[in-house]
């Protein structure tokens, strides 16, 4: 199963330090002294503009982490810490699972966020700020310069072979993936390749986040659905997500599916979410088509009805529903329906849907446990 | 895709900018669009001749001695002499300010170098390149307006001569009714048979002065090159009221009436930021004349402790190289000639120290003249208007006598007309000579002698190549031995210097993470069925 984990900006984002990190490293060592490629002139300038243009690509690399809250993403915290280490020591080679999930809302394990916050707020600023020095405090007569190079030179250097090092440990980590490639082919097309336990871990991660989304929104609108209500209760109960918990203000890739259907039963708009639910690519593989292709026959008929109703101007929660996904699977979620005004005419239907597989999964595993629990009880018992 | 597109549009914007202010750089050797100011280009010069001195009666009247010409110069020029005669060239006393010494005569007349070693004593003979007539001791009188030569440097008929040994006066027999018609602006010949000739040859001393230079290509000198702007002496050396800008640190110490590279081509003269901002810290000089004694071999090395052999009837000897250089002179000793030479580099910052006839030895080499500077020569501890730069120099290396007890470079009596007078040149007697040379300026002899390394040098600053020739920056910035500042080590200098723990440690790292991630790999290759969990 793919899910969609890189944006373009940040795929954009990481080639461009691909390419400058390449073009430093190369032109810095010929600067260094240590072999002859360019020509020494030549390295200057490709290191100078280089650097430039590493600093313009930071300045939108910070703009875009806190409007888009992604910051989050690189605070450190301490858990599984451990395990990840184990993991990649010991467990990697026993064909054990990865202690942590690739997550849309917690993309790198933990130490992956100790490290690349190391480089953003170590490493990066140490290069920039000895680079700058490096440029501009050796010449001049006037105003305040360096006594002399070295010191700058050598904190350079250093930090060069340190990101070195770095560059070959990333490179080689990125084979860790669901397969070797998944995670490059990641970075290129933003598509990442996960097992099922990721998937399943996913969509919780997803869902935890939309059911957020969800519930501030009908705040917003007092338009407040009892059913969805306790929907929403219960799954973020069985899924383990704090009420108290600060609302993550995430709003780029809902969680929550929203649709419009027109008069005739065709989709004319779907999200992201929505279509990841659905198992499509891309919204626009959805857009166009009517709505019985997602459903079962006897399903459908309940729906036809349903949708009639929200046409004659009422507000349906319709409950649970079965979804057949894009690839044939099947999934539940709550529906609730409104109709679409234009002109003070009913135009159409809209509504969003909230994913309840997980929380069907996770009732079935309660089950299970329960029942297990009850087989080892009985067990002992017996004895 | 399309924001994509955006996105590169943006960050590559102000690139091209970048792109455009460093490149294109007009590397040339015509360099059409090089930036010059206070010049006026070959090109663009009106040659007029605006005074024709053979239409002046009183330059037509037999002269029977050459202070008859100077006289019928000054009737009509009638208070150049005193410009003359407050100049270095007539008084060959200059009082510098030596640092941290006090103010002191640093001109010709009483420093000491490693080459003929001193005129005192010698004058007879050294004041042929005197602009005067009669310097043959120390009878002369300054204040004599007659006694100033102004043919040597005004003659255009190039048929004047000083004779050798002759106190500054001309050979007999020349016409100086010819000469006297002919004089206007100082050519090149004017300057050049004194400064090409110094220390008794062509091109001994300075090594970017030679007598080629008078008809030269660019590529010998970009400047004086006569297929190119074909500029003379006096161009650069700007001269009012005789006063002629530009000197010498063999003989200053100072940094004041310099002629510069800057005053046409501005501190700023590349279009490359980047080369420019080397101009903080390196001379021009320094990439620009990347060889010197480029058409004559110049003199390196001159060992006076070998002086005196001579041949089985008692004669002197003269023994030359492949070259056709002397390499040997009984009166001299041993040279070494060298042709294209690379200059070594030291900092400096306008300011010189010398070595006075009244100092004592302290280390050996002996230092002739000290160029003042250092790297740290910067910023607020700038010693003068600005920090030292780097610069070429021709540094030229030597033996010569000094005064064992007293740790005294001595005058040497070189120079006599006739046997028996003390002069080495005659007698090949060192202690004579020697009283004789320390009697002259009044200091002690102890009586013993010996010879003693000394290093004299000399900043270069003509024969620029052009710029196809000039240094790149491979030529310093690398970790080669024959890099051009391997020896200027007071500095860190990008290309050339590391810090050896941090490249090892560096290199190591890199080494253990690409074991490490080999090593890894190939772990969980050979446990593939287990780690690739579908």
């Amino acid at each position: 199963m793919k899910i969609y984990i890189y944006q373009v900006f940040e795929r954009f984002w990481h080639w461009m330090q691909v390419l400058l990190i390449f073009a430093l490293a190369i032109t810095g060592l010929e600067i260094h002294g240590t072999f002859e490629i360019f020509g020494y002139r030549t390295a200057v300038w490709i290191h100078d503009t280089s650097a430039w243009s590493f600093l313009i690509l930071i300045v939108f690399a910070i703009f875009w982490h806190f409007t888009t809250g992604e910051w989050r993403q690189y605070k450190p915290t301490m858990k599984l810490v451990k395990e990840q280490i184990e993991y990649y020591i010991t467990g990697i080679f026993r064909g054990a699972e990865h202690p942590t999930n690739k997550l849309v809302y917690n993309k790198f394990n933990p130490l992956q966020r100790f490290t690349y916050l190391g480089l953003k707020i170590l490493v990066i600023p140490v290069m920039g700020i000895s680079g700058l020095a490096y440029m501009y405090l050796n010449y001049p007569n006037q105003g305040f310069q360096l006594a002399g190079l070295d010191i700058v030179a050598y904190i350079h250097t250093a930090g060069a072979y340190f990101l070195i090092v770095f560059v070959i440990i990333h490179v080689y980590l990125t084979t860790t993936g669901h397969k070797p490639l998944s995670a490059i082919i990641a970075m290129i097309t933003g598509w990442e390749e996960v097992d099922e336990k990721g998937a399943r871990a996913m969509l919780a991660d997803e869902m935890e986040v939309a059911l957020k989304i969800t519930k501030a929104r009908l705040r917003t609108n007092g338009d407040k659905s009892e059913l969805l209500d306790e929907a929403l209760a219960e799954t973020e109960e069985k899924l383990g997500v704090k009420k108290e918990e600060k609302f993550r203000d995430v709003v780029a890739n809902s969680g929550a599916g929203y649709f419009r259907i027109n008069r005739d039963g065709i989709y004319e708009e779907v999200n992201k979410a929505w279509a990841c639910l659905y198992k499509f690519e891309t919204p626009e593989d959805v857009i166009g088509k009517h709505y019985s292709l997602s459903r079962t026959e006897e399903e459908f008929e309940e729906l036809e009805i349903t949708f009639k109703k929200v046409l004659e101007g009422e507000t349906i929660p319709h409950g649970e529903v079965t979804r057949v996904c894009q690839d044939g699977s099947i999934g539940h979620h709550t529906v609730t329906m409104t109709p679409v005004m234009h002109n003070k005419e009913i135009v159409g239907v809209e509504g969003f849907i909230l994913d309840t597989t997980a929380r069907l999964l996770a009732e079935k595993e309660l089950l299970e446990n329960k029942i297990r629990l009850e087989q080892i009880l009985a067990e002992r018992d017996g004895k | 895709m399309k924001k994509t597109i955006y996105i590169v549009l943006i960050m590559l914007f102000p690139q091209s900018f970048l792109f455009a202010s460093t490149s294109g750089e007009g590397e040339t050797d015509d360099q059409p669009g090089i930036k010059l100011v206070n010049y006026v280009k070959k090109a663009d010069r009106i040659d007029r001749k605006i005074v024709d001195h053979s239409t002046f009666t009183v330059l037509q009247q037999e002269f029977q001695r050459p202070q008859d010409v100077t006289l019928a110069c000054l009737s009509c020029h009638t208070e150049r002499h005193t410009e003359i005669m407050s100049n270095n060239h007539w008084t060959w006393d200059r009082y510098e300010k030596l640092d941290g010494r006090g103010e002191v005569s640093v001109g010709k007349k009483n420093i000491l170098n490693n080459f003929c070693i001193g005129t005192s004593s010698n004058r007879e003979t050294c004041t042929r390149c005197h602009i005067g007539y009669g310097w043959k001791d120390e009878t002369f009188d300054f204040s004599e307006k007659e006694n100033v030569d102004c043919l040597v440097c005004h003659d255009l008929s190039g048929i004047y001569k000083k004779e050798p040994g002759n106190a500054g006066y001309p050979f007999e027999g020349i016409n100086l009714n010819v000469v006297a018609q002919s004089v206007g602006s100082p050519e090149r010949a004017n300057c050049g048979i004194c400064h090409y000739w110094g220390g008794g040859g062509n091109n001994v001393k300075h090594g970017d002065l030679d007598m080629a230079m008078n008809d030269c290509s660019t590529e010998i000198d970009v400047h004086m090159g006569t297929n190119g702007e074909d500029m003379s002496c006096i161009e650069c050396h700007i001269t009012e009221n005789h006063n002629i800008t530009g000197k010498l640190y063999a003989l200053s110490s100072e940094n004041k009436n310099r002629v510069t590279c800057e005053q046409c081509h501005t501190d700023a003269p590349h279009l490359d930021a980047v080369l420019n901002k080397h101009g903080y810290r390196i001379a021009c000089q320094t990439c620009h004349i990347p060889v010197y004694a480029k058409a004559n071999s110049t003199k390196m090395w001159w060992d006076w402790s070998t002086a005196g052999r001579l041949d089985e009837d008692g004669n002197p000897i003269h023994e030359s190289d492949a070259d056709g250089n002397h390499n040997y002179l009984s009166i001299k000793g041993n040279f070494v000639w060298d042709q294209n030479v690379k200059p070594e580099y030291f900092w400096f910052n306008g300011l010189a120290d010398h070595y006075l006839i009244t100092d004592t030895i302290t280390e050996i080499p002996v230092q002739m003249n000290t160029l003042d500077g250092a790297y740290s020569d910067k910023g607020a501890n700038c010693k003068t208007d600005g920090c030292s730069k780097i610069w070429p120099v021709k540094v030229h290396r030597g033996k010569q006598p000094y005064d064992v007890i007293n740790k005294r470079i001595v005058q040497v009596k070189t120079f006599a007309k006739n046997k028996g007078e003390g002069a080495y040149w005659k007698d090949f007697n060192w202690d004579e000579s020697i009283q004789a040379g320390m009697d002259y300026v009044g200091l002690p002899y102890s009586g013993e002698y010996g010879f003693i390394e000394t290093e004299m040098y000399w900043p270069l600053n003509h024969q620029v190549s052009p710029v196809s020739k000039s240094l790149t920056c491979v030529d310093c910035h690398t970790n080669s031995t024959e890099g051009r500042l391997a020896m200027l080590t007071d500095f860190y200098l990008p290309g050339r210097d590391s810090n050896a723990w941090i490249d090892n440690i560096g290199l190591i790292l890199i080494i253990l993470s690409f074991i490490g991630v080999v090593v890894h790999g190939a772990l969980r290759v050979i446990k593939r069925k287990n780690c690739l969990h579908d």
